[in-house]
Parts: C-alpha cells; sequence; structure tokens
C-alpha cells in the first residue's frame, strides 16, 4: 500500500479475529449479500449465511448462534430489520456477545433517537466499504468487553453494583467515557436516585450540548412534578434536532400531566408522522384521541398500530381493545366483537388476562352504543369470571372493569375489587382518591370511605405485624407471617418491600440459603414489575447479591 | 408545534417512494464500486491493459456515490434541523481508518500516495458519517487533480480540530477558490454556485462545517493554495 504511515492509524494492540466468527447477512437484494460476502472474506471469514427476507433471517437464528449479524433495515415484504431484530433479543436467538449491525440506505430516524427498547450496535449507511466495516465491527466489539460486567450486573438488576463498575471505568477509559456517563446516569434513573442522575448529565452537558444528556435532565424534571419546566427542556431539545423523536414522547406526557389532552395529542401525532412504525407511539395516540373523543384520529392510530404489529413481537392486545371501542363509538358493534374474537385468538398465550380484558370492552361497547341489556349481560359474564379466581387483574383493570360493573348495575363484585385494589395501594393517597370518585359515581359515596378506611387498615395491620415480629427479634415467625400476608395482599409494594427486607435480615443473620434467596429475588422482582425505578429495590438488590456466595468472586474478577 | 413546517399529504407518499429508490441505486452503485475496486486488487497495470481505464472507472463511480449520497443528505436537510443529526465522540485513529480504507484502492490504481499527520488518539465530537463522506469526497477529488501526492493532516488547534486534505498538484484555479468563498458563506436560498461542478460537494461540506456547533461557534470549511507542497487545500475547521 502506499502509504506514508500505514500502522499509526491502525487498530490498538488488541486486534479481533474476526476470521473464526459465525456471520449472518440479511438483504434482499442478491448483489449486496454477494459484495458483503465478498468483505466478510476478507476479513477472513469463513462461515458466512445469507437470508432475503426476514422470514428467512428468523428460520436461520433459531437454529444457529450467530458471532456478528448484518442486517438491511428494509427487507421486502413481511419484518422489516428493526422486527427481526426484536423478535431475535426476547427470544434469546442472539447471545449478549452478538454483534447486530443495522443497514440503511440513508441517515435513518431511528439511528439517532437511541431511545428505542432493542438498539443494534451500530448502523452503517450504504454503500459499506470494507475499512467502515472493520472499524465499526471493532468498534463495537470493544465497547462490548468493556460492558460485559455492566451488563451483566443490569441483568441480575443489580444497578449499583453495575454504576460502580462504571464508575471504576470513567477515568482511565476516554474512548467510553461518554457511554459509561450515559449507562451510569439511567442506572442512578433506575435505582431511584435522581439526583445522581442530574449530576451526571450535568457533567456531560459542560462538555458538549448533548441532546440525550438535555432530555436526561428533563425526565427528571418531570419525575420531580415540574411539568411546566419540563415541557420547556424538551421542546428546546426538539428546536435542536427535530429528529430527537423520544422528546416528543416526553413532551406528550409533560403536557398529559399538566392536563392539557388536546396538546399531548397534538405532539404524538406529529411524532407518529416522523416516525410512524412504533407500536407503543401509536397506541398512546390511539388511548389518547378516543379519551379526547377524537374518533376519527383513534382509528387511524390504532389501525396503523395493528398494521405494523402484524410482523412484530412487540404488539399487544390494546389497540385491538381500543379500535373495538372506537367502532362500538360508531355503532359498528359487529366490527368491535370481531376484534375481540381477533384478540382473544391472537393473545391467548401471553396474556392470561385476555378473556377478562376482551369481555370488560365488549362491556364498554355495548354501554357506548346504547345496547343495556347486552352490556348487562356482559356485566354478568364477568361477574361470573371474578368468581371462578382469586387472581386479579393490574390495577388499571381492576378500576375500569369497577367502573363498567357500576355503570350496568352490578353492585358486589365492584365493591370487591374496589377493596382489592385499596388494600394492595393502601398508602396511595392519589388512588385512593380515584377509588373515592368511583365510588361517588355510583351513589356510594358514604359507603365507600367506610370501605376505603377499613381496607386501608386491613392491609396497614398485616403489614405492621409483621415488622413488629422482626423488630422484636422473632425473624422466621416474621418471614412466615410476610409470605402470608403477600397471599392475602399479593400487590402490595411496601408490603412486598418489608417481606424482602425480612428475608434480608434472616438471610444476613442465619446464613446463605438458596430457597430463600431465590424467594426474595422472586419478591424483588415482583414489586419491580409494578412499579420500575425504585431506590429501595436498588439498595435492596445490592444487599441480596451482597449475600450471594458466588456473587463476591464475580465482583472482585472483574473490578 | 407552532414552529412546525407545513407538511403537505403527499409529501410523505413521496418520501417514501425517493427513499426506496435511492436505496436501489444506493445498491447498484454499491455493487458497482465494490466490483471494480476487486477487479483492480485482482489486476496491474502490466497484465491489464485496460488497467487505467478501470481506474477511471472507479473514479467516476465514486464521484456518483459521492453525489448520490450528498443529494440525499441536501433532501434531508443537512444543515438544519431536520437533519438526524448524530454527534458521538470518535477516536480520529477510527475516522481515518475509514477515509484511508475507502480510497485505497483508488489510491493504488492511480499511483498516488496518501499521507498522514494525525494523532489516533485523539477524541473529538462529531458525526462520523457525514464527516467521512466529505473527507472521503474530498481525497477523490485531490486524487483527481494531484501530482503524486495526497496529504490528509489532522490536528486541534485553538480548541477547534482542523481537517486538511492537501495535494501537490497545480492548486485550485481563482474561478474555484472564489466558489469555494460563496458556497461556505451563509446565503439565503441562493444557489448561482452550483452553476459550478464542484459546487455540489462543497456546498455539502459547507453544510456539514455549520451542523457542528459547540457553544455558540459553527464549524467552516474555506479553499486555499499552499499547504504543505504548495497545492490545493482544502479546510475544515470543526469547534
Amino acid at each position: 500500500m502506499n502509504l506514508a504511515n500505514p500502522t499509526a492509524v491502525a487498530m490498538a494492540a488488541d486486534q479481533v479475529d474476526w476470521a473464526d466468527k459465525n456471520y449472518l447477512v440479511v438483504d434482499d437484494f442478491v448483489g449486496i449479500r454477494q459484495l458483503l460476502r465478498e468483505s466478510l472474506r476478507s476479513l477472513g471469514a469463513k462461515n458466512i449465511d445469507q437470508a432475503s427476507s426476514g422470514g428467512e433471517a428468523m428460520g436461520l437464528l433459531s437454529r444457529i448462534r450467530y458471532d456478528v449479524v448484518l442486517c438491511d433495515y428494509n427487507i421486502g415484504e413481511g419484518k422489516n430489520g428493526q422486527q427481526v431484530l426484536e423478535e431475535a433479543r426476547v427470544r434469546n436467538l442472539v447471545n449478549p456477545s452478538t454483534v447486530w449491525l443495522m443497514v440503511s440506505a440513508e441517515k435513518s430516524v431511528e439511528s439517532v433517537m437511541g431511545a428505542a427498547e432493542h438498539q443494534p450496535d451500530a448502523y452503517l449507511i450504504k454503500p459499506i466499504t470494507e475499512g467502515v466495516l472493520l472499524t465499526r465491527l471493532n468498534r463495537v466489539w470493544h465497547k462490548k468487553q468493556v460492558f460485559r460486567a455492566i451488563d451483566q450486573a443490569c441483568a441480575e438488576k443489580d444497578y449499583l453494583r453495575a454504576a460502580r463498575l462504571c464508575d471504576a471505568r470513567i477515568e482511565h477509559d476516554k474512548i467510553h467515557a461518554l457511554d459509561l456517563l450515559r449507562m451510569k446516569a439511567k442506572l442512578m434513573e433506575k435505582s431511584g436516585q435522581p439526583a445522581k442522575a442530574r449530576e451526571v448529565y450535568e457533567q456531560v452537558l459542560e462538555q458538549r450540548e448533548y441532546q440525550w444528556a438535555r432530555a436526561g435532565l428533563a425526565k427528571i424534571r418531570m419525575a420531580n412534578g415540574e411539568f411546566e419546566q419540563a415541557r420547556q427542556m424538551f421542546q428546546s431539545v426538539i428546536a435542536e434536532n427535530r429528529y430527537y423523536i423520544d422528546a416528543y414522547d416526553q413532551l406528550a406526557a409533560s403536557y398529559q400531566n399538566m392536563g392539557k389532552l388536546d396538546e399531548a395529542c397534538a405532539i404524538l401525532e406529529r411524532a407518529a408522522k416522523l416516525s410512524p412504525n412504533s407500536v407503543p407511539r401509536q397506541r398512546s395516540l390511539g388511548n389518547i384521541a378516543l379519551k379526547l373523543g377524537n374518533i376519527a384520529m383513534a382509528e387511524k392510530a390504532f389501525r396503523k398500530c395493528i398494521a405494523i404489529g402484524e410482523y412484530s413481537i412487540m404488539k399487544t392486545p390494546d389497540a385491538y381493545l381500543g379500535l373495538a371501542r372506537v367502532c362500538g363509538q360508531k355503532n359498528d358493534t359487529k366490527e368491535a366483537l370481531q376484534l375481540l374474537l381477533t384478540a382473544q385468538r391472537e393473545f391467548a398465550h401471553e396474556h392470561p388476562d385476555i378473556q377478562l380484558r376482551t369481555k370488560i370492552t365488549e362491556g364498554l361497547v355495548y354501554h357506548e352504543s346504547g345496547d343495556y341489556r347486552r352490556a348487562r349481560k356482559a356485566g354478568d359474564d364477568l361477574e361470573e369470571m371474578l368468581k371462578l379466581t382469586p387472581d386479579r387483574p393490574d390495577t388499571n383493570t381492576c378500576l375500569e372493569l369497577a367502573t363498567l360493573l357500576f355503570a350496568v348495575g352490578v353492585k358486589d363484585a365492584p365493591v370487591e375489587l374496589l377493596c382489592y385494589v385499596i388494600r394492595n395501594n393502601h398508602d396511595n393517597p392519589l388512588l385512593l382518591d380515584e377509588v373515592q370518585g368511583i365510588f361517588d359515581k355510583a351513589r356510594m359515596g358514604d359507603e365507600g370511605l367506610a370501605l376505603i378506611r377499613s381496607s386501608k387498615k386491613e392491609a396497614a395491620d398485616l403489614m405492621n405485624q409483621g415488622v413488629l415480629l422482626w423488630k422484636t427479634g422473632k425473624l422466621a415467625q416474621a418471614v412466615e407471617w410476610m409470605r402470608n400476608a403477600r397471599k392475602a395482599v399479593p400487590n402490595n409494594q411496601r408490603i412486598l418491600f418489608n417481606a424482602a427486607q425480612i428475608m434480608v435480615s434472616h438471610l444476613q443473620q442465619h446464613g446463605y440459603d438458596d430457597a430463600m434467596y431465590a424467594e426474595a429475588c422472586e419478591v424483588l422482582h415482583h414489586v419491580d414489575r409494578l412499579l420500575p425505578g425504585q431506590q429501595r429495590f436498588a439498595q435492596l438488590m445490592e444487599q441480596l447479591a451482597a449475600l450471594q456466595p458466588a456473587a463476591d468472586a464475580s465482583v472482585s474478577a472483574v473490578a | 408545534m407552532d414552529d412546525a413546517l407545513p407538511d403537505p399529504p403527499e409529501s410523505h407518499d413521496l418520501f417514501l417512494f425517493l427513499a426506496s429508490t435511492a436505496h436501489d441505486m444506493k445498491n447498484s452503485i454499491s455493487v458497482l464500486s465494490g466490483t471494480l475496486e476487486r477487479l483492480l486488487v485482482d489486476a496491474s497495470p502490466q497484465t491489464e491493459s485496460a488497467y487505467p481505464q478501470m481506474a477511471h472507472m472507479l473514479y467516476q463511480t465514486k464521484r456518483l456515490n459521492d453525489n448520490l449520497m450528498q443529494l440525499l443528505a441536501l433532501y434531508k436537510q443537512v444543515g438544519k434541523p431536520e437533519y438526524p443529526f448524530d454527534l458521538q465522540p470518535v477516536p480520529l485513529g477510527q475516522l481515518v481508518d475509514q477515509v484511508v480504507a475507502m480510497g485505497r484502492v483508488l489510491l493504488q490504481s492511480r499511483g498516488i500516495r496518501l499521507e498522514l499527520d494525525v494523532d489516533p488518539d485523539l477524541i473529538w465530537h462529531l458525526d462520523e458519517d457525514l464527516v467521512v463522506g466529505v473527507l472521503s469526497h474530498a481525497i477523490n477529488n485531490a486524487i483527481h487533480y494531484t501530482g503524486d501526492t495526497v496529504r490528509l493532516a489532522i490536528r486541534e488547534l485553538d480548541g477547534w480540530l482542523e481537517l486538511r486534505v492537501e495535494d501537490n498538484g497545480p492548486g485550485y484555479p481563482p474561478a474555484l477558490l472564489q466558489a469555494g468563498a460563496v458556497a461556505t458563506r451563509e446565503m439565503a436560498g441562493g444557489v448561482n454556485f452550483l452553476t459550478n461542478s464542484a459546487g455540489l460537494g462543497l456546498y455539502f461540506s459547507g453544510k456539514v462545517a455549520e451542523m457542528h456547533r459547540h457553544r455558540g461557534r459553527g464549524g467552516s470549511l474555506h479553499l486555499e493554495n499552499g499547504g504543505a507542497y504548495g497545492g490545493g487545500c482544502f479546510v475544515l475547521r470543526l469547534p
């Protein structure tokens, strides 16, 4: 080569051996597949598989573990590249170490939003030359090495350990410093320490105006209830970079928090135009439009949501239920019922509460279209369904169901549901007000007040008795008491946290025990699903991880 | 939003159509330049009588590709908030690796030396795809006009990153120096510099420079004659 100094710009000492890796190339154009195969061969690669469509790619991915996937974003009919990536990750068809490079013809909006749940490791723009390919492969590889222990701690939800690992590297790793700071900020948010996340974002902004850091500050403001300030900050992020889509979703949330549904809806509509292929965004747009009574917009959003969800593993029943209500309000109960049947068929496996939810929607559809006799029939069916199992759906579904049941004239079942909600949320004043509102609407204000008070007391007594046993040193009895309390009240976060706390104490004082460790983990993961990002969750996870005999070794090995 | 652009109903469909056509054209050009590069690597001027013509085809193919890429970026409004600008910290060693690899076969086939003067460990915040595109385009141009050497020099200077592509050819003619000055000056909607064949590349590079902003300072581009060999110098400065 005619270069004066070819080694000066070569990669750092630890070169990666790309010859022995397994490759998958996904593109619908045979010429490009051949070109990429040639490029990979010149890196020494021998094992290169090819797929011409998303379906073919999924078939190969489910049989073979690849080290590197080069996937075009636009691959004709069926799944697009992003949907292939999402499904491969959700179904665990790729390893955490797998390098996923997304290829597109031009700079895509998605590549800079940086907020989607499943991001590829890098985006490449066509034409792809060997030099660019090799540089990006090496870069991703090194980054994955740096982040391996951190990602592992994250996967175990030990966010505080992950944050310490970030800290240990930030100082002397200039190349990854920014990525490490971004990760640390995210970890601080996840572990309920927004003040520390804010410090990190401000540190980044002192160097450069990174929009993700500005948006991060705005998100903290919003979580703090400073909706107007958050709104202004999100708007300035959008003014700087009109494609920073995540800021639109957040801006809409700020408006929603301020009760300005019209503005929120307009922002979501604009974001959906810029980046139309997001299932969650179309769903939010549909829901908010439905609330506003903008039936046409709700219908458009829900239909789009269903269409893009067809090939996506990220699809949920919400769009079907929402569209069914739209149809009900347009007096097309026939299509509404058809949609509910489809939802039952499509989501029977992943969503065990789908029968209940479709029945609720059926009741709402009849009620809103004025067919009170069939609405009442749906209410009676729901009451029967509730009798069959002690399990109750999530809080929002419970409230929706209770509202419907009162509206169609059922009395006992909604009262039972609302008491259940109170027992599981006895220290959440906003929710208590909402429940009182539902009682008031059903002309049961006084009765409701008394029921709320007694349900609150019931939960508080359960918890206090367990804590008393713990404080008086009766640890084994305390653990057993909280186990029963959790059976009676499965979704009460304070009871769950205290139950985990008591088990941690037990493990600390009476020695490590696999079964109790697993039980405590399960309780904490359950509470994290109910409301992610709580400080107490992060602290207890850290205490728990420190108790595990093997965990100590892995921390010292990577530190 | 009050500052939203008007959005005619047909614009999205048109955009999708253009995007898919562009995708197709890029695929074709990729295959074309990839095939040419491979043929050139396997051949030599001694064994292949058409070697100089093949090298020229590669040069023209790269021009075609650069122009297409620049037009697409301009269509996506590079230089405005509408462009998905992607700032990242990039070690210059990695930036230069990519530029060098993109020009390797063309340099070799034209018998031109590329000299590098870069601190590979220096990290700068920039949109990598855009800057690699600008530098690669500048080197392609220099290859066409230089004597036998092209120099890529990057250094930090008073808080700016200065990226220079210099050659040892006769230097830019006065008309081009002026076009360079015009292309990089802020002018609303005027496109008279596009009468010059180098106009698109300069305009695009100027827009890329401008997009890089930091603490109220924006990047800039200018052309000059001189530098290490007294030939043409393409100078990009980023804050």
